[in-house]
């Protein structure tokens, strides 16, 4: 029932907070002064053309009019039509989110599978070598360039060992796309060859991207667990004779990963802002470089469409996060 | 009337097959001798696949929505055009015409289809396509209307039979045949049948093929680029490799690391000199080299002091480093180019000097500049790096000169939303003009003739005597006669430092040693496949 409440709590806020988060992105990107009818009309067109299109595209009319009329469409669930391509957004954005998603998916779970475990062993180990060596690799973690780091992992694995794709999701053009996630399209096609090569492909770019999420999720979960080690219960427990294993794993952790959930919430946002740079050098056909390209044309409209889309999943992200600590930890929901 | 080229035909045919060897060249129906077995032998050694990647994304597949070089792939291998531009100097060619007629006045062009043409859905390519084609372009609103909007009105255009088409123009224009490579002709009858509340089509072309080109589309991913087979009934014959597969890969290492190591047999030659020099060192790469013609220059702003003084751009014209420029930090690989029209283009005068730079003579000209100096504001564009490296160049010079100048580098749509407005736009703006068609007005009146301003002629440069001369130019058909008019014109343009010319681009395509058959062009950037074999 608590969560329950919980749940509609944060979706009444949903709207409002779309309909901000949309309002600031519009004004701010109709603020630059630049003129996507006259980059569609090319470098030759006449004024006339020019003209002619801003009218079409509606852009001759008062900012907050095109605002409204935005927002009327989004409320009738339509997204508005690219303004170089013709075709509808919601389709353009729907046919590149799975591959952003099964990236961000795939690099947060090896993110918390590494850095929960290692974050807990840290704290365990605390101010021996190895609690050293793992902040030394965390920092670095966090420090150096995904761009950098990208290449470096392309040109050792993929170029003098071989052992790695270079880029692309799949050789070739992949399976036809079902949900659009190339590895559930391989299991639901019955095609582990397909699968296979999938799982290849994200080595590198996973690995790009799970790299700062996992140094971080160590940090947040070796504090966690020091935290909960000076609590007064785990004394008590100890004092009763629980193993150490059972102290650790099964209580210590439970209260100590309240923070690193509530972390890999807002991690997953940054995953999805860093997937830019891993999907250009790893031509990862996803979400990232169609905003970029989108914003460096003044597609408006696709501009507000991924605005949109990154904005829900995490609203949705972090509503699970809440839902998932109120499980951890009945207060939460309170 | 006069008849252009009544041997095209031919002509073209048989010069084809000779470039393009057994592989893609050879015509089906023309009868003539050995073509059958250049036909024979391209279907039998053509069985392979390229893999080409492409630094700009192929974003939508309609033939009518792109004019830029970066895309230009699926333009020239899914669509066909009257009239095609081929191989380096360009030479514009028949392709879906036979010939044509001009009327005295220049006004009125007839021309003749190839029957027999068939639209990858099995469909005849008619006369009642191509007028539906001109009426699209026209109607959209795209890069490519503004080539054809001054040129000719909607409704001018008209099948006189089924295999003969007339195009009414305003007036005389010795660039129209040239404009017509950018003429891709749709199948009318599918794209209406998919139209949309009056779109033209747009939404459904976006996604989908409506063509008669060498290769017919089979996939289309926006984010990924496209794949297409071979068509078989292209009424040159079939084309050489069986497959292309274009990717879009945004990122010049990962498709230079690609190329290298043979996931890419191709790719586009837009990469900074060290990349271009790391592929020439690799024993499997074959980056060919041609040049260009690319001009690379800055805009002045005509209308704005100090630069309304002639001595003041002399002065600036002093200011910029080309020896420097070129074989320094651009290694050799571009050409000086003193004046607005390419080097290699004909109309292009030989004996055009240039500036120098000479700081010396940049402070001479500055003691006689009429109005007051100001600091001024050099522009780049943002993605472009030669564009940015260059106005930084130049403001190292002018510091030296004396003259104050501020760095401003902006993303090419809020620059071109700044061509059209005097008030907005730059001091000075350093960028390029790419071959739309090869002929010098492409440059000489696209970037000095006053009508143009604010749309071509971003300096807001005005010379009656030039337009004079361009508008003679353009009324001339005989191309012996444009030459020296436009000559005329770059010499006028270079005393008066229009414009501060830099480079003529060479063009750099990399291909791994196994691709043979390239045929470069300056309008298609050597991306037409049906030449190409792999051995």
């Amino acid at each position: 029932m608590k969560t329950l409440v919980l749940v509609l709590g944060r979706l009444a806020w949903f709207v409002p907070t779309i309909i901000g988060l949309l309002a600031i992105v519009f004004f701010i990107s109709h603020v630059i002064p630049a003129d996507p009818a006259a980059f569609v009309a090319g470098e030759n067109a006449t004024p006339e053309t020019i003209a002619a299109i801003r009218e079409k595209l509606g852009l001759d009319k008062p900012l907050h009019i095109q605002f409204w009329h935005y927002l009327v469409s989004i409320a009738q669930g339509d997204m508005g039509r690219s303004i170089y391509t013709g075709r509808p957004v919601a389709e353009d954005l729907l046919s590149r989110l799975p591959a952003t998603l099964e990236l961000a998916i795939a690099a947060i779970i090896v993110a918390s599978l590494i850095g929960i475990p290692l974050g807990v062993v840290s704290a365990l180990r605390r101010n021996t070598w190895l609690d050293h060596g793992l902040r030394v690799v965390t920092i670095a973690g966090l420090a150096i360039a995904s761009f950098w780091f990208a290449i470096l992992l392309q040109l050792f694995f993929s170029m003098r060992l071989g052992v790695t794709p270079l880029h692309g999701r799949v050789e070739g053009w992949g399976p036809e796309p079902i949900t659009g996630f190339y590895t559930i399209d391989a299991i639901i096609w019955q095609d582990p060859e397909i699968l296979l090569d999938a799982l290849r492909h994200m080595i590198l770019p996973v690995t790009t991207l799970a790299l700062p999420a996992t140094a971080t999720i160590v940090r947040f979960t070796r504090a966690g667990v020091l935290n909960a080690l000076q609590s007064n219960y785990v004394l008590y427990e100890t004092a009763m004779g629980y193993p150490r294993r059972l102290v650790v794993w099964k209580y210590v952790l439970r209260n100590a990963l309240i923070g690193t959930v509530t972390q890999i919430g807002l991690i997953f946002g940054l995953l999805l802002a860093g997937a830019v740079v891993v999907e250009a050098v790893f031509d990862w056909p996803g979400l990232g470089l169609f905003a970029v390209n989108s914003i460096l044309s003044s597609d408006y409209n696709a501009v507000m469409g991924f605005t949109l889309i990154a904005g829900a999943m995490f609203i949705v992200v972090n509503l699970l996060v809440d839902i998932l600590q109120g499980m951890i930890d009945p207060r939460e929901t309170r | 009337m006069r008849e252009e080229s009544g041997r095209a035909t031919a002509g073209l045919r048989r010069r084809d097959v000779l470039r393009a060897g057994a592989a893609g060249a050879a015509i089906g129906t023309a009868g003539l001798p050995g073509l059958a077995q250049a036909q024979a032998q391209a279907q039998a050694q053509g069985r392979g696949r390229i893999a080409f990647a492409n630094g700009s994304a192929f974003d939508t597949m309609d033939p009518h929505a792109t004019f830029d070089v970066g895309r230009v792939a699926y333009r020239l291998n899914l669509y066909d055009g009257l009239m095609r531009w081929l191989d380096n100097p360009p030479k514009i060619e028949p392709w879906l015409a036979e010939s044509y007629t001009v009327s005295e006045d220049g006004k009125r062009y007839v021309f003749k289809l190839r029957q027999g043409v068939k639209f990858h859905d099995g469909s005849d390519l008619t006369a009642d396509d191509v007028v539906y084609s001109m009426e699209r372009i026209l109607s959209i609103g795209k890069p490519v209307t503004a080539l054809f909007t001054p040129l000719m009105d909607r409704g001018s255009t008209k099948a006189l039979d089924r295999y003969t088409v007339e195009f009414n123009l305003k007036s005389a224009s010795a660039i129209f045949i040239a404009t017509l490579h950018d003429l891709y002709v749709v199948n009318s009858a599918l794209v209406k049948r998919n139209e949309r509340n009056g779109d033209w089509g747009q939404e459904w072309l976006s996604r989908n093929d409506a063509g008669s080109g060498s290769y017919v589309l089979q996939r289309f991913d926006p984010a990924r680029g496209f794949l297409a087979r071979r068509y078989n009934q292209h009424f040159l014959g079939p084309a050489g490799l069986e497959e292309i597969d274009f990717r879009y890969v945004a990122e010049v290492n990962s498709r230079v690391l690609g190329l290298i190591r043979g996931d890419f047999q191709g790719t586009d030659p837009y990469m900074p000199q060290d990349q271009i020099a790391r592929l020439q060192a690799d024993p499997n790469m074959n980056v060919m080299e041609a040049e260009s013609t690319r001009l690379f220059y800055a805009t002045f702003h005509h209308q704005r002091p100090p630069f309304t003084d002639l001595n003041f751009r002399k002065a600036v014209s002093h200011c910029f480093d080309y020896d420097g420029w070129i074989n320094n930090i651009l290694g050799g690989s571009v050409v000086r180019n003193t004046q607005v029209i390419p080097n290699p283009m004909w109309g292009a005068p030989k004996d055009v000097a240039g500036y120098t730079y000479d700081i010396d003579k940049a402070k001479w000209y500055l003691q006689r500049v009429q109005v007051p100096l100001r600091e001024i504001t050099v522009a780049g564009m943002i993605g472009y790096e030669q564009s940015m490296q260059a106005a930084a160049l130049l403001q190292n010079g002018l510091a030296r000169a004396g003259v104050q100048s501020k760095l401003l580098n902006e993303p090419f749509p809020v620059v071109s939303n700044k061509f059209r407005d005097p008030a907005q736009m730059y001091d000075m703006l350093f960028l390029w003009r790419s071959t739309y068609y090869a002929d010098p007005h492409n440059w000489a009146g696209e970037m000095l003739h006053s009508n143009r301003r604010g749309n071509g002629n971003n300096g807001y440069y005005s010379n009656p005597e030039v337009d004079r001369l361009l508008d003679q130019a353009l009324a001339t058909p005989d191309q012996a006669r444009r030459a020296p008019l436009y000559e005329q014109v770059a010499r006028i343009a270079a005393e008066d430092a229009a414009a501060l010319c830099v480079h003529n681009g060479k063009w750099y395509g990399p291909f791994r040693k196994n691709v043979q058959g390239v045929r470069f062009c300056p309008i298609g950037d050597g991306q037409e496949m049906r030449w190409l074999r792999i051995t």
